[in-house]
This record gives structure tokens, C-alpha cells and sequence, in this order.
């Protein structure tokens, strides 16, 4: 195994952050089409990894997660505008419906590709104000859940666990108390340690999935799960940690890590929470699929 | 990135491989049991010397140190492989690991001829003198002195924790040479035999049971060393901590790693736990790789080895007591066996529950412990101030 990022992959990393900063705070259909233009969207596993990383990191508001994760992977192609797609089962919580262009429905026929207009959507009000997810109504609906959504949620939220923990690096440097930053406080340092440990495990764990994916290995199923429980346990130590550290600062509106808090919990509840991909990689006892190309099963 | 195998570390696995299918000792040839991490029956001495001539010891070393110009990707092959298969490569693992590499490093070529090869060789074994009743996570604040008088040190102090030294011959000891310098700045290196008159070791064993002895206490009571025992420049005994520690820690996730295997072998479970902890052992062997990777690339951070003791060490922490919890009642039974036992490694296989949950604490305590990591990570990879 050759686990490191290529020149290429760096270069991309770096292009992307750098556009990230240049378009920070454009209006979401001029960041839409900047990704597009960019051909964020077609994208391989590998290297949408590190796109969807860095777009969590930012907390991404555009449908760009949904278009390539849940839309693409079911769909097989990419979608024309936004897209989105049904896989649980049930159409509940399905991140993007209300404005689609495309979704994708999984159904006992198979796959069924329908414009979003023509679709019964009802978008829910959620704590995670910037966050959108609508109920759909369709018939038929089956469950099977790519390991592409999985991946791709598991390292958006590492990229907003990440934001955290910069942010709360900064704060305590720069916050003094009794005349030091609090940021030079052993128990300060070692809630952020335990972040950063859990923010390694987690994109370590995300990007293998991106690999297993890319490669189409047997074991993505397995890996996928992984990525997404590994991502739903670094959030909880970052979350935390990190609401925690920033003190009442971090219990304000004004203060942007309200957007990063609900993100990444948002990540966690969405597609099955650490403890079902758990019972999952129990379930599954790490054995592959026949064609490695089934979706992964996610015990609700 | 990918998935797939590096075709020259793979040839070097199977040659690896091969030669440990024809020369690796029997079950029966595994007549004594080691005692101690520096006692080496007569077999385990033979099996050293084996890998020793067939260049498999230290594998990164040229071929008349027992090595063969290894790769570090093949280096770390070869302790993944030996772990694999449960395998000592020597039965004095801080002798070949830190002091002979120590001395292939540092040493004058004489000392590399009197010491380090009778280390590699296994016809002497060695121990590693560093921390004091008053210097373990604060070591540089060392105080064992040791004054120059013509062309011997003498030395005074005492050490703890040596482990080994009541089976060993020789003991890399740090000592204080310059006592007005900054604490760092006045430490050199000295290599004491122990049949020097003067040095007296004092055994003593672990919470697990009165038979096992591993520590020792060091009392240096004016012992006199041949200034020629220095190892490295004087006063510059920290670069040899550093140097001979560094690439010991670079492999040292590969333990954690078999540790964290060895609860998935044993401990099998439809706990979420049990998800937890395969999770762990990848991600902790993805870390390792891609520190490999960047060290290879000479772009890691020292400190990022902070981060896979801590977390390898914790992991298997924590996966030890959940498998303590899951055999309930059970994990008091003592002695227990919890393992398939293992000639060629021996330990920690013939002990229950309760004690593998112990012996886990060494992991966090030894070597730096969390604290020491968690600092060091928060401030040399996060920047936070001192």
C-alpha cells in the first residue's frame, strides 16, 4: 500500500483551497458554477476526496455533495444541474431534494432518474440552519446506499473537523487568562491533541475508502463503512473538545463555529450514524460483496 | 496513492519469507524460556546469529552489520512480516534496536568491532540506562555524573527502570559530564560494562507476579569507565538520545499494531467495541505507512510519531479493557491463557484477561507517555505555546 498524495493530488489540494478563499462568501449558484467549470464533479474518488474535504471545510453550500455522491453513484453519470438521489429506503432526509434539478430514485425496478420538479418534496427546517434536506414521496423505494455517499459524507465532515480545530487553535493562542494565552494550559493542549488524533484516524480511514473505491477493491463495502463511523467518532471528540475551548464565544451566533458544530453532527445523523456503520462492519465481518459493486446495506 | 504492492518490497517479503520457513527454530529447539529482555538462552543466541549471517537482522544495515542495504519500505516489511508471524528477531530487542544501532551510528569504528557486533552476534547482550528515580518524563533532567580523571570516567548516580540489566553485559548509560551547562547540553553517552567494580543491579519485579523481572535498579558507586566507553562527543549525549530513539519510534506502531491484531484474534465480539478496534488497527497501519511515506520523502514531522504512540498505544488500551469486560467474571482467572501460544513469542499470550488489560499500561507509560505525546503534539504540530 502507497498511502500518500501524489504531485498531482497536492497540486489539486492546493488549487482547490486557493479557489475556496478567492470565491469565500459568492453567492451559491456562481459557486456552483465554479465548480462545475473547474470539473470538480467529474472528479475521480481520490481526488473527489480531496475536493469534498476541502469543501467541508468550508461548510460547501452549494449541492455539489449530493450531485456527485448521492446523484452520481445511482444515476451513473453526472447530473445536468443539481442533483440528488433516494437510496434509504424510504425517502426520508434526503439531503438536496428541495432543489434538484435531477434526483436519482433507487426503486425495486431499479434506478429511476426524475426531474426534481416532478418530484413531491418537502424540505424540513433543521438546527443546522445552512443545511438542506427534504422528505420525498415516491413509490417503490428500496434501500442501498452507495459507498460513494458514505465516503463522501465521512470526509466532508473531516474537512469541518478540521475548520474546528484551526478555529479553536487560534482562539487559544490569542485568548489570555491569568496572564498566559490558555492555550499554553496542559488541559487545553490535550482536548486539542485528542482532536487532532481523532481528525488523523478519521481522513486516514476516508481516503482508504476513496482508494478502495477508485480501485473498485473488494473490501469498499467494508472500508466505507469504516470511513463513515470513523468520521461520526472524530466529531464527537470535536465537537466537544472544541465547543468546550472556545468558551461562551463559541455559544454566539456572530461566532462562525456554530456553522462547523451543526456540520459536522449534521454529517454524523445523515446516512447512519458511527454506532449503525459499526453494527455494519460487524454484519458484514469485513467480506466483499460478489461483484465488489453492490451498494453497501446499512442496517437502519 | 494506491492500494497495490511495491514489487521490490514484495520480492524482499517472500525472501524474507523463505528464509524464515527453513531456518526458523523449532518448538522444540525453544527448549528455555527468556526471563528477561537482555536473558538469551543458548537457542535464541544461535537464532540471532542466523539472522545475523543471512542479513535478516537488522535488515536497513550493510551486509557485515547483519544487514543488506534494506530500503526503509523494506525495513518496515521486515517488522511487519515478523510481527505477522509472531517473531523475535532477537530475544534483546533494546540491544540490536537501540544500543548496537546506537553505536553503528555514533561509535568509532573500534567500538563498533568491541561492541556493537558481539551485540548483533548475540555473544553479549545489552541494556539501555536513561531514566532516573528523578528523570523519567523530564530525562534530559538527568543526574548521574560522571567525571573525567585521566582517561577514566568516574561515575556516580543511579538509574531505574533498566530493564534487562541484571541479565546484561553492557549498559548504554546517559550520564551528566558538564553539570553547569543547560540541562540538555551537558549529557554524554557512556557504554559500562557491568562487571565493572562499582556497578551493582538491583532486579526487581512487575505488578503481574514475583516472578517476573524485567527492572532493575543501577547503583554507580565511583565506577570507573575508560574514557575510551564514550560514545559519541561529549556534552552531545542528547543527539545520541535522539538519533538512536528516532528510528526505534519510527517502527514502533508496527507493536501497537500487532497488539491491536492480537485482541482481534482473541477477543472476537458482536460489540460495537469490537467494530472500534478493527477500525483502529487500519487506520493505525494507514498512518504508519503514510508517515513512512513522508519520512522516506523527508517531509514528516518528528512529532507525527507522537501521534501513532499515543493513539496505537491507547487503542490497544482501550481494546484491552473492553475484552476484560466482555469475558466478565471470567477475566479474574488467573493464570489464564488467552492466545495460541507462540514459541517465538512467548509473552504476553499465556495471560488472562485481567493481566493483558494491565499489561497495556506499559504502552501509555513507557517510551514518553500520553501526557509527553499530547504536549508534544499540541505544541510542535499545533503550535500551541510552551
Amino acid at each position: 500500500v502507497e498511502f500518500e498524495f501524489d504531485e498531482d493530488q497536492l497540486l489539486l489540494k492546493q488549487a482547490v483551497r486557493e479557489t475556496l478563499v478567492r470565491t469565500q462568501g459568492l453567492p451559491e449558484d456562481q459557486l456552483w458554477a465554479t465548480y462545475r467549470e473547474l470539473g470538480w464533479l467529474e472528479a475521480t474518488p481520490v481526488e473527489l476526496a480531496i475536493v469534498l474535504e476541502e469543501l467541508g471545510y468550508v461548510a460547501d453550500p452549494t449541492p455539489f455533495l449530493a450531485s456527485a455522491t448521492w446523484f452520481a453513484p445511482l444515476a451513473g453519470r453526472l447530473p445536468e444541474g443539481p442533483g440528488t438521489g433516494v437510496f434509504d429506503g424510504t425517502g426520508r432526509y434526503v439531503l438536496d431534494a428541495d432543489r434538484a434539478a435531477e434526483v436519482a430514485l433507487l426503486t425495486d425496478a431499479g434506478v429511476r432518474v426524475v426531474p426534481g420538479g416532478e418530484l413531491a418534496t418537502e424540505r424540513i427546517g433543521t438546527f443546522d440552519h445552512r443545511l438542506h434536506i427534504a422528505h420525498v414521496t415516491a413509490d417503490d423505494l428500496v434501500r442501498g446506499v452507495p459507498e460513494l455517499a458514505l465516503m463522501g459524507l465521512a470526509v466532508s465532515t473531516v474537512g469541518a473537523c478540521r475548520k474546528i480545530l484551526d478555529l479553536v487553535v487560534g482562539h487559544v493562542k490569542q485568548r489570555h487568562q491569568f496572564g498566559v494565552p490558555i492555550g499554553s494550559f496542559q488541559a487545553v493542549k490535550h482536548k486539542a491533541a485528542d482532536m487532532y488524533v481523532a481528525i488523523e484516524r478519521a481522513r486516514t480511514l476516508a481516503y482508504y475508502s476513496a482508494l478502495t473505491i477508485a480501485e473498485d477493491d473488494p473490501r469498499r463495502t467494508r472500508a466505507a463503512h469504516m470511513a463513515k463511523a470513523a468520521a461520526g467518532e472524530c466529531q464527537r471528540v470535536v465537537f466537544a473538545n472544541g465547543f468546550q475551548l472556545f468558551g461562551a464565544m463559541g455559544f454566539t451566533w456572530e461566532n462562525e463555529l456554530q456553522i462547523y458544530l451543526k456540520r459536522v453532527i449534521a454529517g454524523d445523523l445523515l446516512l447512519g450514524t458511527a454506532s449503525q456503520h459499526r453494527k455494519a462492519i460487524l454484519s458484514d465481518g469485513g467480506t466483499a460483496q460478489a461483484d465488489g459493486k453492490t451498494p453497501a446495506e446499512v442496517t437502519a | 496513492m494506491r492500494l497495490g504492492d511495491d514489487p521490490e518490497v514484495e520480492k524482499f517479503r517472500a525472501d524474507l519469507n523463505t528464509f524464515l520457513d527453513e531456518h526458523l527454530p523449532s518448538a522444540e529447539e525453544a527448549t528455555e524460556r527468556s526471563t528477561s529482555s537482555a536473558h538469551m538462552p543458548e537457542w535464541t543466541r544461535r537464532w540471532q546469529r542466523t539472522m545475523f549471517d543471512h542479513g535478516w537482522l537488522l535488515p536497513g544495515q550493510p551486509t557485515e552489520y547483519g544487514g543488506r542495504n534494506a530500503t526503509l519500505p523494506q525495513v518496515l516489511a521486515h517488522a511487519e512480516e515478523l510481527s505477522r508471524r509472531r517473531v523475535y528477531h532477537s530475544f534483546n530487542p533494546q540491544g540490536i534496536g537501540i544500543i548496537a544501532a546506537s553505536i553503528l551510528s555514533f561509535g568509532t569504528e573500534d567500538q563498533k568491532k568491541k561492541w556493537a557486533l558481539p551485540l548483533l552476534r548475540a555473544e553479549i547482550t545489552g541494556a539501555l540506562g536513561m531514566s532516573e528515580p528523578g528523570a523519567g518524563s523530564d530525562l534530559a533532567g538527568l543526574r548521574t555524573r560522571a567525571v573525567l580523571d585521566g582517561d577514566v570516567f568516574v561515575v556516580n548516580g543511579q538509574k531505574v527502570w533498566t530493564s534487562g540489566a541484571h541479565h546484561a553485559d553492557v549498559i548504554l548509560t546517559f550520564v551528566r559530564t558538564d553539570p553547569d551547562a543547560p540541562k540538555h547540553k551537558g549529557i554524554s553517552v557512556l557504554l559500562i560494562p557491568t562487571d565493572t567494580p562499582g556497578v551493582t543491579r538491583r532486579p526487581f519485579p512487575n505488578m503481574t507476579q514475583p516472578d517476573d523481572v524485567d527492572f532493575n535498579e543501577v547503583f554507580f558507586d565511583n565506577a570507573r569507565v575508560p574514557a575510551e566507553n564514550l560514545l559519541g562527543e561529549p556534552n552531545k549525549g542528547w543527539a545520541v538520545a535522539g538519533g538512536s530513539l528516532g528510528h526505534e519510534r519510527t517502527m514502533l506502531w508496527v507493536s501497537f499494531a500487532e497488539r491491536l491484531d492480537d485482541l482481534v484474534r482473541d477477543s472476537p465480539s458482536d460489540g460495537e467495541w469490537y467494530a472500534t478496534l478493527q477500525m483502529d488497527l487500519q487506520a493505525l497501519r494507514l498512518l504508519g505507512y503514510q508517515q513512512l511515506a513522508g519520512a522516506l520523502h523527508g517531509t514528516s514531522n518528528q512529532a507525527e510519531v507522537s501521534v501513532l504512540k499515543l493513539f496505537g498505544s491507547e487503542a490497544v488500551q482501550r481494546g484491552s479493557l473492553h475484552a476484560l469486560e466482555e469475558h466478565g467474571e471470567g477475566s479474574l482467572v488467573h493464570p489464564a491463557a488467552t492466545a495460541p501460544y507462540t514459541h517465538m513469542m512467548p509473552d504476553t499470550f499465556i495471560a488472562g484477561w485481567f493481566e493483558r488489560y494491565a499489561r497495556s499500561f506499559p504502552g501509555t507509560i513507557a517510551g514518553g507517555t500520553s501526557e509527553i505525546h499530547r504536549n508534544i503534539i499540541a505544541e510542535r504540530i499545533l503550535g500551541l505555546p510552551r
